[in-house]
């Protein structure tokens, strides 16, 4: 019976080292309390309708058949597929060329690496804030200066593209200090050496990136993707403050569908129905970064 | 030490001992946040009492709140040198999440003391329970107290039978804000009050010039473009934002399709009123715009911005109000709407139901009412007080003005839903704007998406 044996071999470890997992208890309880319970609370609400002041009624999956049947709904996934698209086709590449300028031995570098960290330390809400300002109408320097250049008022917060564009951009400046940070740390593991050897074989500064930096920073950069990914899809407050979402649901992405529902409506079913499905969603990523790294590595 | 082992009775002995804390620490949170208010023990004579003051007066948000927050201060301090044993504490939320936070807060139980809600959430907060009722304490307010202040629909949303959750503290209605030097260039008479769309429009074609646009509205993502916009037009054009015998959203009506697309040609037939209103705020589309004279007229001008036509000039001596009030290079008509085609509001006062305090945060409340202090409050519009508008200071044209505007309002549709209506809505036309959609089956869409889920509630 090997189930009873390592059961028993379980019991042995167990009564073996019971101080060392009696001190990791309280983490475990702090884990449970904050981590484990929250998240066990998404499922178990997703699937009641909870009426404010009254008591939750169990509802199977209704909530999910609800979302599902919305076009709604379906143009937030939508919204937050291109949202999600958009943000890493822009911030990956920066974070990769400031990465590049942060590990250099240029003179100055030091002032770009507190300079880039700026967009990571303000609060969402502050710089959407900030770039409501730039894009305003009438007193928005960004606005001003492409008046100046085409001779056209740009409504970025009014014309769907443009608002897309909004939230893509700001979402994007927030997030590629961080990749930078991480792809960074990548870089500078890398031997100078490798480098020599690449030029020497008459390694372009694209063949060098494309063939040594690229390969070597897979993993920081399956991590930094990864992260953007999850934080990309859960966001909220960044496109919350900047557009609520609008003009009509073209920014309403699903994070920000989840925050109406939940804290605006009070419809804590749907609400955690959508943070379910974005759980769900996050980890469909995960499955798929890894297959591409782990088939990259293979190769 | 470190090798000691423990056996089973000391193993069980600090389990116990952990669950048994933990068990205590989450009683007492419990207890502390959630008890009742009136179960709640009398403070201490000598303790001083804390009321948290719920509010939304940023001076940052727009030249109106300067004043708000100015009055908030003042009114704290005065509260203060008479009930010294009582401490003010406010605590800011943004206008449109307050009644949000103070249900959420509620839930989570989180203590507030003195909260400013919104007449059209009332229903909201009738329904969770986390305003109480404040009958008990008004018992010994005379008759003509409670007429006094009971005269506007404000005072009734806040009513349930004889339970009354909350007071108004003034009336807010809107009216067409004008410039009169820019009707005057432009050969209108400023005198002659506008009484249909059809004129409006009219006046605006001929108020727009190449730096001004004739009529400002605003159609953000916000409850503002269904209060003061798409629903008084629906109204006026003799349709229902929502059918209160049915329980449904009913705006996607032969009136909904007339409203929407005057709005829509407005902005892009006789481009009237910029574009720039579907993506901005109320405050930037109307109140800033108008300030800076990028509008002729700004219609849903409301009447807390009084006090920011004062200051910029446009009318002398009517903030506070004086029996000398004049308008100048600026000045307000009813909006030409049909009768009750129009949203009247007002903030009200409430104390919230985890208060441990309800009996100081009533008398602060009172202190709040009283004929004095609304009489500069800039928020109140109005005055929330019938007995004030028997003062000579308020016979001027203009806020007899005002008062026909108020007379013309209605409120809101009372649903418990009416947060998603209003989004709801708000969205409908921004699609209706900006993506070419066709009116009637995008109306329909909306409405068709709403009561999927709310018909009935």
């Amino acid at each position: 019976m090997p189930s009873s044996r390592s059961s028993r071999k379980g019991l042995y470890l167990l009564s073996r080292y019971r101080l060392p997992y009696l001190l990791l208890l309280p983490a475990v309880v702090v884990l449970v309390v904050f981590l484990a319970w929250p998240l066990g609370s998404i499922f178990y609400f997703s699937l009641r309708e909870t009426p404010l002041g009254g008591a939750s009624i169990f509802v199977g999956l209704d909530n999910f058949a609800l979302l599902l049947s919305e076009n709604r709904f379906l143009n937030n996934l939508a919204a937050s597929l291109r949202y999600l698209v958009g943000v890493l086709a822009l911030s990956v590449p920066l974070a990769y060329l400031a990465a590049i300028l942060v590990s250099s031995r240029l003179r100055g570098a030091g002032i770009f690496r507190t300079v880039f960290m700026l967009p990571w330390i303000i609060a969402p809400v502050v710089s959407s804030i900030l770039f409501r300002t730039m894009v305003d109408p009438y007193s928005g320097p960004i606005t001003a200066a492409l008046e100046w250049l085409t001779g056209e008022k740009f409504l970025f917060l009014v014309k769907p593209d443009l608002a897309v564009l909004s939230i893509v951009v700001h979402s994007a400046w927030r997030s590629f200090p961080f990749e930078m940070l991480l792809i960074a740390a990548g870089l500078t593991a890398i031997s100078p050496e490798l480098y020599d050897s690449a030029k020497v074989d008459g390694a372009g500064a694209w063949s060098q990136f494309r063939y040594v930096t690229l390969p070597l920073t897979r993993n920081q950069l399956f991590v930094a993707v990864l992260l953007i990914t999850i934080w990309t899809l859960q966001d909220a407050e960044g496109v919350y403050s900047l557009t609520q979402g609008g003009p009509g649901y073209v920014t309403e992405v699903a994070g920000v569908r989840l925050f109406k529902e939940a804290f605006i409506y009070f419809n804590i079913g749907i609400g955690s129905a959508i943070g379910v499905v974005l759980i769900l969603l996050s980890i469909l990523f995960m499955i798929l970064y890894l297959r591409v790294i782990g088939a990259g590595e293979s190769q | 030490m470190g090798n000691r082992k423990l056996n089973r009775r000391q193993l069980l002995r600090i389990g116990t001992l952990g669950l048994a804390g933990l068990g205590l620490g989450a009683c007492t949170g419990a207890t502390a946040t959630t008890a009742p208010a009136a179960e709640a023990p009398p403070a201490a004579a000598a303790e001083p009492v804390t009321i948290k003051w719920a509010h939304y007066f940023d001076p940052l948000q727009s030249p109106a709140q300067k004043f708000n927050f100015e009055w908030m201060e003042r009114m704290a301090s005065t509260f203060e040198a008479d009930h010294p044993e009582v401490k003010i504490e406010p605590e800011y939320f943004d206008w449109d999440r307050i009644d949000d936070r103070a249900i959420m807060d509620f839930e989570a139980g989180i203590k507030h003391d003195v909260v400013f809600g919104s007449p059209q959430l009332m229903a909201k907060h009738f329904e969770v329970g986390d305003f109480i009722d404040l009958a008990p304490y008004m018992a010994g307010w005379s008759d003509e107290e409670k007429t006094d202040l009971a005269w506007s629909p404000v005072w009734a949303s806040g009513s349930n039978g004889d339970v009354q959750i909350a007071v108004p503290t003034g009336v807010h209605t809107r009216s067409l804000a004008y410039r009169r030097d820019m009707f005057e260039a432009a050969g209108l008479d400023p005198d002659t009050p506008l009484t249909s769309l059809d004129e409006c429009l009219a006046a605006a074609q001929a108020l727009t010039t190449d730096d001004v646009y004739g009529l400002g509205m605003s159609f953000g993502p916000a409850r503002g473009t269904i209060e003061l916009y798409f629903g008084p037009l629906i109204w006026h054009f003799g349709g229902e934002l929502w059918d209160p015998e049915a329980k449904e959203a009913s705006f996607a009506s032969e009136a909904g399709i007339q409203a929407a697309n005057f709005i829509h040609d407005l902005v892009y037939t006789h481009k009237v009123t910029p574009e720039s209103a579907i993506g901005g705020t109320y405050d930037d589309a109307i109140l800033v715009a108008f300030l800076e004279g990028r509008l002729a007229m700004g219609w849903g001008f409301g009447s807390y911005w009084i006090v920011s036509l004062e200051e910029g000039g446009f009318v002398k001596g009517c903030f506070p109000a004086t029996d000398a009030c004049a308008v100048d290079t600026g000045g307000v008509m009813v909006t030409p709407t049909a009768p009750g085609a129009q949203f009247t509001n007002g903030w009200t006062l409430s104390v919230h139901a985890l208060s441990e305090h309800p009996q100081e945060a009533f008398t602060f409340m009172e202190h709040l009412i009283k004929p004095d202090s609304l009489y500069d409050f800039p928020d109140a519009g109005l005055p929330a007080r019938l007995s004030l508008w028997d003062r000579p200071e308020f016979q001027s044209d203009f806020y007899q003005t005002w008062l026909e505007a108020a007379g013309k309002g209605r409120p809101m549709p009372a649903t418990v839903h009416y947060a998603e209506l209003a989004d709801t809505a708000a969205a409908c036309l921004q699609e209706i704007l900006v993506m070419e959609e066709p009116v009637e089956d995008t109306l329909t869409r909306f409405q068709d998406e709403y009561n999927s889920k709310y018909a009935g509630k």
